[in-house]
Protein backbone atom coordinates (compact mmCIF):
# COMPACT_ATOMS: atom_id res chain seq x y z
CA UNK A 1 0.00 0.00 0.00
CA UNK A 2 1.56 2.84 -1.21
CA UNK A 3 -0.22 6.02 0.34
CA UNK A 4 -2.86 4.02 2.33
CA UNK A 5 -5.86 6.40 2.14
CA UNK A 6 -8.04 5.54 -1.48
CA UNK A 7 -9.43 8.35 -3.68
CA UNK A 8 -12.49 8.62 -2.32
CA UNK A 9 -11.05 8.94 1.05
CA UNK A 10 -9.04 11.67 0.37
CA UNK A 11 -11.81 13.75 -1.46
CA UNK A 12 -13.82 13.13 1.70
CA UNK A 13 -10.64 14.31 3.60
CA UNK A 14 -10.65 17.56 1.57
CA UNK A 15 -14.65 17.82 1.80
CA UNK A 16 -14.74 17.80 5.38
CA UNK A 17 -13.63 21.27 5.29
CA UNK A 18 -11.74 23.83 7.45
CA UNK A 19 -14.46 24.80 9.54
CA UNK A 20 -15.21 21.50 11.23
CA UNK A 21 -11.43 20.83 11.47
CA UNK A 22 -11.39 23.60 13.89
CA UNK A 23 -14.27 22.70 15.53
CA UNK A 24 -12.93 19.22 16.10
CA UNK A 25 -9.52 20.78 17.35
CA UNK A 26 -11.12 22.98 19.94
CA UNK A 27 -13.23 20.45 21.21
CA UNK A 28 -10.55 17.86 20.96
CA UNK A 29 -12.36 14.94 23.49
CA UNK A 30 -9.22 12.58 23.20
CA UNK A 31 -10.57 10.42 20.45
CA UNK A 32 -7.68 11.80 18.80
CA UNK A 33 -7.02 12.10 14.59
CA UNK A 34 -9.71 9.78 13.55
CA UNK A 35 -12.16 12.52 15.36
CA UNK A 36 -10.86 15.15 13.03
CA UNK A 37 -11.39 13.11 9.96
CA UNK A 38 -15.17 11.51 9.99
CA UNK A 39 -16.28 12.14 13.71
CA UNK A 40 -16.35 8.42 14.80
CA UNK A 41 -13.70 6.32 17.02
CA UNK A 42 -12.19 2.60 16.12
CA UNK A 43 -14.30 -0.45 17.79
CA UNK A 44 -10.83 -1.65 18.32
CA UNK A 45 -9.65 -1.90 21.97
CA UNK A 46 -11.28 -1.71 25.72
CA UNK A 47 -15.00 0.03 25.48
CA UNK A 48 -15.45 3.01 27.37
CA UNK A 49 -15.97 2.05 30.90
CA UNK A 50 -14.76 -1.36 30.80
CA UNK A 51 -11.17 -1.22 32.18
CA UNK A 52 -10.18 -0.55 36.10
CA UNK A 53 -10.90 2.94 37.30
CA UNK A 54 -10.42 4.90 40.09
CA UNK A 55 -11.95 4.65 43.92
CA UNK A 56 -15.49 4.97 43.78
CA UNK A 57 -16.32 8.20 45.85
CA UNK A 58 -20.17 7.80 45.37
CA UNK A 59 -23.35 5.13 45.48
CA UNK A 60 -23.45 5.45 41.56
CA UNK A 61 -19.83 4.84 40.80
CA UNK A 62 -20.03 1.49 43.35
CA UNK A 63 -23.30 0.15 41.40
CA UNK A 64 -21.40 0.99 37.70
CA UNK A 65 -18.35 -0.45 39.47
CA UNK A 66 -20.21 -3.87 40.35
CA UNK A 67 -21.75 -3.85 37.51
CA UNK A 68 -18.47 -3.84 35.57
CA UNK A 69 -16.69 -6.66 36.86
CA UNK A 70 -20.21 -8.88 37.24
CA UNK A 71 -20.77 -8.72 40.66
CA UNK A 72 -24.30 -8.01 42.35
CA UNK A 73 -23.72 -4.53 44.30
CA UNK A 74 -24.13 -6.09 47.77
CA UNK A 75 -21.53 -7.98 46.92
CA UNK A 76 -19.16 -5.42 45.84
CA UNK A 77 -16.47 -4.69 48.25
CA UNK A 78 -13.55 -2.58 47.13
CA UNK A 79 -10.07 -2.30 48.89
CA UNK A 80 -10.01 0.59 51.18
CA UNK A 81 -8.79 3.92 49.78
CA UNK A 82 -5.10 4.32 51.10
CA UNK A 83 -3.48 5.71 47.74
CA UNK A 84 -1.92 2.00 47.57
CA UNK A 85 -2.74 1.72 43.99
CA UNK A 86 -5.99 -0.92 43.95
CA UNK A 87 -8.47 1.85 42.57
CA UNK A 88 -11.53 0.06 41.96
CA UNK A 89 -10.44 -3.10 41.93
CA UNK A 90 -13.11 -5.59 44.05
CA UNK A 91 -11.61 -6.95 47.39
CA UNK A 92 -12.46 -11.09 47.18
CA UNK A 93 -12.35 -13.47 50.04
CA UNK A 94 -8.39 -14.38 50.02
CA UNK A 95 -9.38 -17.92 48.54
CA UNK A 96 -7.32 -20.02 47.38
CA UNK A 97 -8.53 -21.99 43.66
CA UNK A 98 -7.43 -25.46 45.44
CA UNK A 99 -10.77 -24.51 47.50
CA UNK A 100 -13.12 -24.65 44.54
CA UNK A 101 -15.26 -27.67 43.44
CA UNK A 102 -12.85 -30.22 41.63
CA UNK A 103 -15.69 -32.06 39.92
CA UNK A 104 -17.83 -28.80 38.73
CA UNK A 105 -17.36 -28.39 34.99
CA UNK A 106 -15.30 -24.85 34.87
CA UNK A 107 -14.76 -23.08 31.80
CA UNK A 108 -11.12 -23.26 32.80
CA UNK A 109 -10.66 -26.52 34.16
CA UNK A 110 -6.64 -26.44 35.40
CA UNK A 111 -7.91 -22.94 36.77
CA UNK A 112 -10.94 -23.77 38.17
CA UNK A 113 -12.74 -20.35 37.14
CA UNK A 114 -15.24 -19.66 34.49
CA UNK A 115 -15.28 -17.20 31.92
CA UNK A 116 -15.53 -13.69 32.93
CA UNK A 117 -15.81 -14.43 36.37
CA UNK A 118 -14.08 -11.37 38.83
CA UNK A 119 -10.43 -12.31 39.31
CA UNK A 120 -8.15 -11.77 42.81
CA UNK A 121 -5.94 -9.43 42.83
CA UNK A 122 -3.70 -11.69 43.68
CA UNK A 123 -4.99 -14.60 41.33
CA UNK A 124 -1.71 -15.79 40.13
CA UNK A 125 -0.49 -16.59 43.83
CA UNK A 126 -3.50 -18.30 44.56
CA UNK A 127 -3.22 -20.90 41.08
CA UNK A 128 -3.12 -24.71 42.27
CA UNK A 129 0.42 -24.85 41.94
CA UNK A 130 1.19 -22.47 44.67
CA UNK A 131 -0.74 -20.84 47.85
CA UNK A 132 -3.45 -23.25 49.16
CA UNK A 133 -5.48 -22.19 51.82
CA UNK A 134 -7.99 -25.26 51.88
CA UNK A 135 -8.17 -27.15 55.53
CA UNK A 136 -5.29 -28.08 57.31
CA UNK A 137 -5.36 -31.84 57.87
CA UNK A 138 -3.89 -31.36 61.49
CA UNK A 139 -4.23 -28.39 63.71
CA UNK A 140 -2.05 -25.91 63.87
CA UNK A 141 -0.68 -26.56 67.35
CA UNK A 142 0.36 -29.52 66.16
CA UNK A 143 2.01 -28.89 62.52
CA UNK A 144 3.78 -26.50 64.80
CA UNK A 145 5.14 -28.98 67.62
CA UNK A 146 6.14 -31.46 64.89
CA UNK A 147 8.51 -28.88 62.87
CA UNK A 148 10.12 -27.28 65.44
CA UNK A 149 10.33 -30.35 67.72
CA UNK A 150 12.28 -32.20 64.52
CA UNK A 151 14.36 -29.27 63.78
CA UNK A 152 15.73 -28.46 67.97
CA UNK A 153 16.21 -32.25 68.33
CA UNK A 154 18.20 -31.94 65.73
CA UNK A 155 20.13 -29.30 65.94
CA UNK A 156 20.76 -30.27 69.71
CA UNK A 157 22.24 -33.48 68.71
CA UNK A 158 24.30 -32.25 66.26
CA UNK A 159 25.67 -29.43 69.21
CA UNK A 160 25.99 -32.76 70.97
CA UNK A 161 28.28 -34.01 68.05
CA UNK A 162 30.35 -31.38 67.74
CA UNK A 163 30.97 -31.64 71.70
CA UNK A 164 31.97 -35.10 71.94
CA UNK A 165 33.12 -35.96 68.27
CA UNK A 166 33.56 -40.10 67.84
CA UNK A 167 35.88 -41.02 64.81
CA UNK A 168 38.38 -43.45 64.11
CA UNK A 169 41.83 -42.70 66.01
CA UNK A 170 44.23 -40.71 63.68
CA UNK A 171 48.08 -39.71 64.26
CA UNK A 172 50.10 -37.33 62.13
CA UNK A 173 51.49 -39.24 59.01
CA UNK A 174 54.64 -40.85 60.23
CA UNK A 175 57.97 -40.92 57.60
CA UNK A 176 60.45 -43.88 56.77
CA UNK A 177 64.27 -43.46 56.72
CA UNK A 178 64.48 -41.45 59.65
CA UNK A 179 61.64 -39.52 58.93
CA UNK A 180 63.09 -39.28 54.96
CA UNK A 181 66.91 -37.65 56.05
CA UNK A 182 68.11 -37.86 52.24
CA UNK A 183 64.89 -36.53 50.82
CA UNK A 184 64.93 -33.34 52.34
CA UNK A 185 68.13 -32.71 51.64
CA UNK A 186 70.09 -33.93 53.99
CA UNK A 187 73.85 -34.25 54.50
CA UNK A 188 74.43 -38.12 53.25
CA UNK A 189 78.03 -38.25 55.52
CA UNK A 190 76.03 -36.78 58.57
CA UNK A 191 74.49 -39.09 60.96
CA UNK A 192 71.03 -38.52 61.05
CA UNK A 193 68.96 -37.97 63.77
CA UNK A 194 67.33 -41.06 65.34
CA UNK A 195 63.62 -40.66 65.03
CA UNK A 196 61.01 -42.78 66.97
CA UNK A 197 57.59 -42.92 65.85
CA UNK A 198 56.71 -44.98 68.87
CA UNK A 199 56.60 -45.20 72.45
CA UNK A 200 57.60 -48.27 74.67
CA UNK B 1 -21.74 -63.36 69.06
CA UNK B 2 -18.09 -62.68 68.79
CA UNK B 3 -18.79 -59.64 66.59
CA UNK B 4 -21.00 -58.74 69.50
CA UNK B 5 -18.33 -58.81 72.03
CA UNK B 6 -15.66 -56.79 69.41
CA UNK B 7 -18.06 -54.29 68.63
CA UNK B 8 -18.91 -53.74 72.61
CA UNK B 9 -15.10 -53.70 73.51
CA UNK B 10 -14.74 -51.16 70.26
CA UNK B 11 -17.17 -48.63 71.42
CA UNK B 12 -15.67 -48.70 75.07
CA UNK B 13 -12.21 -48.28 74.18
CA UNK B 14 -12.68 -46.39 70.97
CA UNK B 15 -13.45 -42.68 73.08
CA UNK B 16 -10.85 -42.87 75.02
CA UNK B 17 -8.17 -43.32 71.94
CA UNK B 18 -10.22 -41.16 69.32
CA UNK B 19 -9.73 -37.63 70.24
CA UNK B 20 -12.81 -35.82 68.01
CA UNK B 21 -13.09 -32.22 68.24
CA UNK B 22 -16.93 -30.68 67.36
CA UNK B 23 -17.63 -27.80 65.06
CA UNK B 24 -16.93 -25.52 68.34
CA UNK B 25 -13.90 -26.60 69.42
CA UNK B 26 -12.30 -26.68 66.01
CA UNK B 27 -9.88 -23.99 65.29
CA UNK B 28 -9.12 -23.12 61.59
CA UNK B 29 -5.04 -22.48 60.98
CA UNK B 30 -4.24 -18.83 60.73
CA UNK B 31 -4.69 -18.08 56.97
CA UNK B 32 -6.33 -21.44 56.00
CA UNK B 33 -10.59 -21.70 56.14
CA UNK B 34 -12.64 -23.90 57.15
CA UNK B 35 -13.92 -27.18 55.76
CA UNK B 36 -17.35 -26.42 54.54
CA UNK B 37 -18.93 -29.25 57.12
CA UNK B 38 -17.83 -27.38 60.20
CA UNK B 39 -19.27 -24.41 58.78
CA UNK B 40 -22.04 -22.41 61.14
CA UNK B 41 -23.24 -20.38 57.99
CA UNK B 42 -24.70 -23.81 56.65
CA UNK B 43 -26.44 -24.58 58.96
CA UNK B 44 -28.09 -21.41 60.65
CA UNK B 45 -28.13 -18.97 58.37
CA UNK B 46 -30.70 -20.13 55.86
CA UNK B 47 -32.40 -16.60 55.60
CA UNK B 48 -34.62 -16.11 52.66
CA UNK B 49 -32.36 -13.34 51.94
CA UNK B 50 -29.24 -15.58 51.35
CA UNK B 51 -31.44 -17.51 49.20
CA UNK B 52 -32.10 -14.73 47.29
CA UNK B 53 -28.67 -13.64 47.09
CA UNK B 54 -27.42 -16.68 46.04
CA UNK B 55 -29.96 -16.88 43.18
CA UNK B 56 -28.60 -13.62 41.87
CA UNK B 57 -25.20 -14.90 41.89
CA UNK B 58 -26.49 -17.76 40.17
CA UNK B 59 -28.36 -15.74 37.24
CA UNK B 60 -24.90 -13.93 36.72
CA UNK B 61 -23.04 -16.92 36.86
CA UNK B 62 -25.38 -18.52 34.22
CA UNK B 63 -25.44 -15.72 31.68
CA UNK B 64 -21.55 -15.09 31.75
CA UNK B 65 -21.58 -18.88 31.42
CA UNK B 66 -24.40 -18.15 28.43
CA UNK B 67 -21.89 -15.72 26.93
CA UNK B 68 -18.65 -17.99 26.63
CA UNK B 69 -20.47 -21.21 25.58
CA UNK B 70 -22.06 -19.42 22.68
CA UNK B 71 -18.72 -18.10 21.24
CA UNK B 72 -16.90 -21.15 22.67
CA UNK B 73 -19.77 -23.33 20.04
CA UNK B 74 -19.91 -20.83 17.35
CA UNK B 75 -18.47 -22.64 14.30
CA UNK B 76 -17.36 -19.82 12.01
CA UNK B 77 -14.96 -18.11 15.44
CA UNK B 78 -11.66 -18.26 14.09
CA UNK B 79 -9.87 -15.91 17.15
CA UNK B 80 -9.69 -16.28 20.41
CA UNK B 81 -11.96 -15.46 23.11
CA UNK B 82 -10.82 -12.31 24.85
CA UNK B 83 -12.20 -12.66 28.40
CA UNK B 84 -12.94 -8.77 29.82
CA UNK B 85 -12.48 -10.20 33.40
CA UNK B 86 -8.83 -11.14 32.62
CA UNK B 87 -8.00 -8.05 30.64
CA UNK B 88 -9.29 -5.92 33.72
CA UNK B 89 -7.16 -8.01 36.01
CA UNK B 90 -3.84 -7.56 34.12
CA UNK B 91 -5.03 -3.79 33.33
CA UNK B 92 -5.33 -3.26 36.92
CA UNK B 93 -1.92 -5.05 38.29
CA UNK B 94 0.24 -3.34 35.57
CA UNK B 95 -1.00 0.10 36.35
CA UNK B 96 -1.45 1.20 39.55
CA UNK B 97 0.38 4.44 39.54
CA UNK B 98 -2.53 6.49 38.29
CA UNK B 99 -4.22 5.55 42.21
CA UNK B 100 -1.33 5.60 44.07
CA UNK B 101 -0.90 8.52 46.42
CA UNK B 102 2.22 9.11 48.87
CA UNK B 103 0.55 8.65 52.66
CA UNK B 104 2.70 7.46 55.61
CA UNK B 105 2.26 3.88 54.88
CA UNK B 106 3.29 4.03 51.70
CA UNK B 107 5.85 5.93 51.97
CA UNK B 108 7.20 3.83 54.88
CA UNK B 109 7.07 0.91 52.09
CA UNK B 110 8.60 2.96 49.82
CA UNK B 111 12.04 3.96 52.08
CA UNK B 112 11.94 0.35 53.77
CA UNK B 113 11.90 -0.86 50.45
CA UNK B 114 14.01 1.29 48.03
CA UNK B 115 15.96 3.34 50.44
CA UNK B 116 17.29 1.79 53.70
CA UNK B 117 18.89 -1.72 51.85
CA UNK B 118 20.84 0.55 50.03
CA UNK B 119 22.85 1.82 52.79
CA UNK B 120 22.30 -0.91 54.86
CA UNK B 121 23.90 -3.29 52.36
CA UNK B 122 26.63 -0.64 51.81
CA UNK B 123 27.23 -0.42 55.52
CA UNK B 124 27.28 -4.58 55.93
CA UNK B 125 29.70 -4.99 53.20
CA UNK B 126 32.21 -2.38 53.28
CA UNK B 127 32.85 -3.33 57.12
CA UNK B 128 33.22 -6.91 56.57
CA UNK B 129 35.09 -6.24 53.92
CA UNK B 130 37.90 -3.85 55.72
CA UNK B 131 37.88 -6.07 58.30
CA UNK B 132 38.83 -9.19 55.87
CA UNK B 133 41.58 -6.65 54.22
CA UNK B 134 43.24 -5.80 57.87
CA UNK B 135 43.44 -9.55 58.66
CA UNK B 136 44.84 -10.36 55.33
CA UNK B 137 47.03 -7.59 55.47
CA UNK B 138 48.05 -8.30 59.12
CA UNK B 139 48.84 -12.13 58.28
CA UNK B 140 46.35 -13.55 60.55
CA UNK B 141 43.43 -14.87 57.75
CA UNK B 142 44.02 -18.94 57.04
CA UNK B 143 43.98 -18.26 52.60
CA UNK B 144 45.99 -21.63 52.13
CA UNK B 145 42.68 -23.00 50.39
CA UNK B 146 41.11 -19.70 49.15
CA UNK B 147 41.86 -17.71 46.20
CA UNK B 148 38.97 -15.57 45.96
CA UNK B 149 38.14 -14.03 49.40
Amino acid sequence: MRSGVSIPAAVNMAGVGFRKVVRALTKSKGSGFSALLSGCRAASGPAKGSLPGPFPQTPEERAAAAKKYNMRVEDYEPYPDKGEGYGDYPKLPDRSQHERDPWYKWDHPDLRRNWGEPMHWDFDMYIRNRVDTSPTVVPWSSMCKQLFGFIGFMLFMFYLGEKFPAYQPVAPKQYPFNNLHLEKGGDPEKEPEDVKNFEI
Amino acid sequence: MVTAITNAIFDEISPALIRQTNMADYKEAPLATRPRTLDPNDYFNLSPEKRRADEERAAVRSNLKRQYLTQLNNPHRNALIDDPALNRWVYARANPYPHFRPTFKTSLFGFMFGVAPLFALYYVFKTDRDRKEKQIQAGTSDRRFCHSS
